[in-house]
């Protein structure tokens, strides 16, 4: 057991967690914020994507204790109030959402990439997206979503 | 019933935003994974390292010694049934043998998943090993060792045709196919493979328990069919089904790898003994290697064509591998027989679908779990034949295709029939007249039919005082939009805004039964069930509003959110005030099945699917290059024309299609579960290959529309087909390409290198 201070979605959370606890353990289980998905556990699915410093990454293998310092940011962080990411609004009006379990993922890996890139070609944004895995949707429209939130230069970090 | 379009079609028809959108895109809706309850302990299974073997000794001792250990369980535990949709041949755990490698032998619950994984693996097992047979060939032979040497005194369909190692036996008889074969100009037989495949949702399998004070079991999980689960749970533990009760918060991904029981037993089990809720969840590793698969096959197909490329004779079999556990097997290699037929008129059929018990670990029902095996087995030999004729692959199909009034292979008339149309316009998308543009590149089509499956719905609607209706229904929205659709249709039939409608949905003991969320019928048939609900629940309110208002039932029009005559009016709202005050509030039912299909009992033996509701229809144009090195393929280009009936969302279909097309990407060029003597080597997904955003081809969808008579508006099911033609469709056009011809799935790049 060791004390963490965590700064997620701009709150400083101070909490007690095993050494080898992962960020996504942290994020679920010590202060429920769900909406990070859980999955594969070996960072080849996507769906545990978080930023951490405006880079996504894949918290089912970050340590948590590596993260101290630094600012988490969670699909929980992505609205403003009652207004939605430009990314979780393109992904309603693209129709790029079918059983959703990617989707905060998605939407993170997406978030990064444009943090990196405002303007992604649509290779960069394959190059983006890949470590990412959607089984329903065949990424057809998440492709366009991440395109329409991109082309509206809408995307604040 | 008037299933054709509404008068006040607003809502129907357009692409309407997702109801369940704004919680999935915010992190905010509650997955069955994300459920957890005070006090809830961990589980894991002990599973099988062995294909077949006797257990000569299992030993608790240490595990149940170990601090934070609150229950094991084995077989001796309590009394387990044996359970299963169509043979009763699975057990919750093994009893004194096990017959394929991840069978589960115990399973443990603890105060964390880390010491219930540690007390697993202080469990310990000896085994003896018995004889076993992995390939469905060998299995149907007399001296192949027996799975089930009790098969026949087990529970079972009367349609699961039992013997030896067999589970399920379907035929299909039209004509003569001997004298057929004999006026031939060519026969043409050829045998094709295809491997186990994982359906890919993104969600594993989970389940929460706990037992109630009154004895009610109730699980939260991510399970596609809430009341055959909890048929199945009650089966298992010997209670009444109302003893059961199944809660599904919201699902990631079913493709039919959660239609049947997954972690729920397990965590029934362990909770009813730990006295404790009990969450287990499938590990990436359990699903890979221990889940429902689509299962393998062999198919055989030997088929008779006169000079002019028309089909006169076809004999054909599925062998559908259902390891050493039936599941959907029988089902599955019945429905076969219709696709080995394909949608062609031929005169004289002999087609055969067995299921077969192998050591390998059981399968399931993925995705038009019939489809693709044999379609990609006919489609390929459509285009081998074309070539050794001299044809062209789209002049030979157009050929031989049905048209509306045809009969199917069972004797069904086929009406609705879209298929030449999807055929030509996928076939004009594709630029067919162009095959060859450049070396290398080549281009396939393929084409297919399915079912909407029938099965019951239920429909609860009431009016609250707010003016806003909420549906009950009991299926689980799978992330296909149907019931966004259904909120579409009682929104233009109850002349409201969708936002008026709110859908409740999976709660075994809140929602009315259904048939559940599988057979690409969960829109279909639901929404006629909603809709009888509706005009129930309008049968009500009409007469309390002529009241309110002094006027005849005669003179009321529908608008504004309520009831107008002349210059009166009453709004929705107040009249579910005024409901509540004098006359019990406003509720109604609804239910649906589609009516049975007429077909010709003499064609069949034991068929469980011989007449096919709402048949969809589809055609499949790929445009590829092949690296002639390393025999990779690129997709340039690939259209889907799917007759989808009439398009109640198309925004949704299309979701459907271009997601079904990757899949089948996949199977066709990268999915295998390898398995050797029974053990998946490639258990995790760095080495199972799904397709990745990297992977994916421009997908273009036609929609075509010849509208069934009894779906929705015209509707047929969307949710399955359009995965089973993407591995035909590739393997001709790498044909095309490259003049190889691979027979067994995956087509890989090494694979087409070394042909």
């Amino acid at each position: 057991m060791r004390k963490l201070s965590l700064t997620v979605n701009g709150e400083r959370h101070d909490i007690d967690a095993e050494d080898s606890a992962t960020l996504l353990d942290v994020l679920r289980l010590k202060l429920f914020l769900t909406g990070t998905k859980s999955n594969c556990l070996e960072a080849e699915c996507g769906v545990c994507t978080v930023l951490i410093d405006g880079r996504a990454i894949n918290s089912c293998i970050t340590l948590a204790a590596q993260c101290e310092g630094a600012d988490i940011r969670t699909i929980e962080g992505m609205t403003d109030g009652d207004k939605l990411h430009p990314l979780q609004q393109s992904f309603i009006e693209c129709d790029a959402v079918q059983c959703g379990y990617c989707i905060p993922g998605m939407i993170m890996t997406a978030a990064g990439l444009l943090n990196e890139k405002p303007n992604p070609s649509f290779e960069e944004i394959q190059e983006g997206l890949c470590g990412t895995l959607c089984r329903c949707t065949g990424y057809t429209k998440i492709v366009q979503a991440v395109q329409h939130a991109a082309q509206d230069g809408r995307v604040r970090q | 019933m008037n299933m054709h379009p509404h008068r006040n079609q607003v809502n129907v028809g357009t692409r309407h935003k997702r109801i369940d959108a704004l919680g999935k895109v915010t992190g905010a809706t509650i997955y069955a994974s994300d459920f957890s309850l005070p006090g809830m302990l961990h589980g894991r299974i002990l599973r099988s390292e062995h294909a077949h073997a006797e257990i000569v000794a299992l030993d608790l001792s240490v595990a149940e010694a170990m601090p934070g250990v609150r229950a094991v369980v084995t077989a001796k535990t309590m009394a387990f049934h044996r359970y299963g949709n169509l043979v009763k041949d699975f057990q919750v755990f093994a009893e004194g043998r096990v017959s394929y490698i991840g069978q589960a032998i115990a399973a443990v619950a603890a105060d964390t998943p880390e010491i219930a994984e540690a007390a697993m693996q202080a469990i310990r097992v000896e085994y003896r090993p018995l004889p076993a047979v992995f390939d469905p060939i060998v299995a149907m032979q007399p001296d192949a060792p027996v799975l089930h040497p009790d098969l026949l005194q087990y529970k079972a369909s009367p349609l699961a045709d039992r013997a030896g190692n067999r589970s399920g036996r379907t035929t299909i008889t039209v004509g003569d196919v001997e004298a057929g074969f004999r006026q031939s100009y060519r026969v043409y037989e050829h045998r094709f493979r295809t491997p186990p495949i994982h359906a890919g949702y993104t969600e594993p399998r989970v389940a929460v328990a706990q037992w109630d004070a009154a004895g009610i079991g109730t699980v939260w999980c991510n399970t596609q069919l809430l009341f055959d689960t909890q048929a199945a749970l009650a089966e298992i533990f010997g209670v009444n089904v109302t003893q059961i009760r199944v809660i599904v918060p919201a699902i990631g991904g079913g493709f039919g790898g959660k239609l049947r029981i997954g972690m729920e037993h397990y965590a029934l089990a362990l909770a009813r003994v730990a006295k404790r809720p009990v969450r287990v969840f499938s590990t990436s590793h359990e699903e890979l290697s221990a889940a429902l698969f689509r299962y393998g096959s062999v198919i055989e197909v030997k088929t008779g064509v006169d000079r002019e490329g028309r089909i006169l004779a076809k004999q054909a079999r599925a062998i559908i591998d259902t390891g050493a556990c039936s599941g959907s097997g029988p089902l599955v290699a019945s429905t076969a027989t219709l696709i080995l037929a394909g949608p062609y008129r031929i005169p004289n059929l002999l087609l055969e679908g067995l299921a077969i018990y192998t050591n390998n670990h059981p399968g399931g029902s993925m995705r038009a779990p019939s489809g693709p095996m044999p379609n990609f087995a006919i489609e390929s030999q459509m285009d081998i034949i074309a070539a050794d004729l001299g044809i062209d692959p789209l002049e030979f199909r157009l050929r031989n295709i049905i048209h509306e009034g045809d009969l199917s292979a069972t004797g069904q008339v086929m009406t609705g029939v879209g298929l030449e149309e999807c055929l030509l316009k996928a076939a004009d998308a594709i630029g067919w007249d162009r095959k060859n543009p450049e070396n290398n590149r080549g281009k396939g089509l393929a084409i297919g039919a399915w079912m909407t499956s029938r099965g019951s719905s239920g429909a609860y609607l009431k009016l609250s005082a707010d003016g806003r209706f909420t549906l009950m229904v009991g299926v689980v929205e799978l992330g296909t939009g149907a019931l966004t659709g259904v909120a579409q249709i009682l929104a233009d039939e109850l002349s409201v805004d969708v936002a008026d409608i709110s859908v409740v949905s999976a709660d075994s003991h809140i929602t009315p039964y259904d048939f559940g969320s599988q057979g690409s019928r969960t829109m279909a048939t639901v929404a006629n069930a909603a809709r009888l609900a509706a005009a129930n629940l309008l049968g009500k309110m009409r007469p309390l509003a002529a009241k309110a208002l002094g006027v005849p039932e005669a003179e009321l029009q529908m608008r504004g959110k309520g009831f107008v005559a002349g210059e009166k009016s009453i709004s929705f709202a107040a009249l579910a005030a005024q409901a509540q005050m004098s006359a019990g509030g406003l509720i109604a039912e609804g239910t649906y099945i589609a009516d049975p299909i007429a077909y010709d009992a003499s064609r069949v033996r034991n068929h469980f699917s011989p007449g096919w509701p709402s048949p969809s229809f589809h055609a499949h144009a790929v445009d590829l290059q092949v690296d002639p090195m390393s025999g990779e393929i690129t997709i340039k280009d690939y259209v889907v024309a799917q007759d989808v009936g009439y398009a109640i969302n198309p925004s949704n279909l299309e979701g459907q299609i271009e997601g079904g097309v990757v899949q089948g990407i996949g199977q066709a060029i990268s999915e295998e579960l390898v398995q050797v003597e029974g053990r998946v080597l490639n258990a995790n997904l760095t080495d199972y290959k799904m397709p990745t955003i990297m992977d994916v081809p421009p997908i273009r969808v036609v929609l075509v529309e010849h509208p069934s008579a009894t779906g929705p508006y015209g509707a047929k099911g969307v949710g399955e087909p359009s995965c089973i033609e993407p591995p035909a469709a590739i393997a001709n056009a790498v044909a095309s390409a490259t003049g190889k011809r691979i027979l067994d799935l995956p087509v890989t790049a090494e694979k087409i290198a070394r042909a």
